[in-house]
């Protein structure tokens, strides 16, 4: 893992804290719920990067970003990262893109592929997991470790999400006890379909959601 | 001994009936069978899949059991 605190991740205001006005709305025990989680997120792409997006901003405490890869130009037409970061790891640019949400977000990143000898280790102490790699093996691997050796903690996958299909397709279904899987689980990349950042960042907001419920305490989709 | 069967997304199509649907299929198996016999029982592809048996993964080689439920799911490629 990269230490967070061995990052700069304030270059321009070291000094500010920014902590946005909760939602008074949600009771006070919730939103205390919700900041002493942790969620690992595994994949920083069109669909983690916008689930830490809104994580963030719902109040998630703790968030573990994995990704190998760096920032591309060609992400930028629906990654959560921006044209002055290409380059960088994508662990690292999200991880400073968080922090100018909030600022007290504690983040835990680490540049790897995540596999099945590492997973583990990743996701130990997570209150939830979220699965947002792009390429199926991964998706598996991923899912059947998790459900074989973490069963008790809520995992969220993704599964069809590329092409011109409806949103109104990408629906949240709770496949196992413990396993949402969000998607239209059809529309496969492998087959061509450009991938929308609309229709990315809906299966993302679903997925994210999925995580919010769970923590809250509502189970089911 | 008697074990549901769920096929998710196009691995339904496998289904011995030929009907699709994500319903559950009560297969009458031999004791012993295994996760992989019923694999290659219905024929279904060599892609990445995610097995899971009473909610929790199961590796393949794993025998089943009277009651068990085996669901399968094929996820496909983008994020």
């Amino acid at each position: 893992m990269i230490a967070p605190d061995t990052l700069d991740l304030h270059p321009h205001r070291p000094d500010e804290v920014s902590v946005p006005v909760p939602d008074t709305a949600l009771d006070p025990e919730l939103r205390a719920r919700l900041r002493g989680c942790t969620v690992a997120i595994i994949g920083c792409g069109g669909l983690g990067s916008n689930v830490a997006e809104m994580l963030v901003r719902s109040g998630v405490g703790r968030l573990t970003l994995v990704d190998f890869d760096v920032v591309d130009e060609r992400n930028l037409n629906r990654q959560f990262f921006f044209r002055d970061q290409i380059g960088m790891p994508k662990v690292i640019a999200l991880a400073e893109n968080l922090q100018r949400i909030r600022s007290d977000v504690r983040l835990d990143l680490l540049q790897d592929r995540v596999t099945p000898e590492n997973l583990l280790g990743v996701v130990r102490g997570a209150c939830a997991i979220v699965e947002a790699v792009d390429d199926a093996g991964a998706k598996a691997m991923i899912v059947n470790t998790c459900l074989a050796e973490v069963p008790s903690v809520p995992l969220v996958t993704a599964s069809g999400l590329a092409g011109y299909g409806s949103t109104n397709a990408i629906v949240t279904e709770r496949m196992a006890e413990n396993l949402y899987v969000v998607g239209d689980l059809t529309s496969d990349v492998r087959d061509g379909h450009p991938l929308f950042a609309s229709r990315v960042m809906a299966a993302a907001a679903a997925q994210a959601h999925a995580v919010v419920r769970v923590l809250l305490g509502y189970p089911e989709p | 001994m008697q074990v549901d069967v769920v096929l998710f997304a196009h691995f339904s199509g496998f289904q011995p009936d030929g009907k699709g649907g994500r319903h559950a299929r009560t297969f009458e198996l031999a004791e012993g069978t295994t996760i992989a016999d019923v694999i290659a029982m219905i024929g279904l592809p060599d892609e990445p899949r995610v097995i899971f048996v009473n909610s929790r993964h199961a590796p393949e080689e794993r025998e089943l059991r009277q009651g068990d439920r085996l669901a399968i799911f094929p996820p496909v490629a983008g994020g």
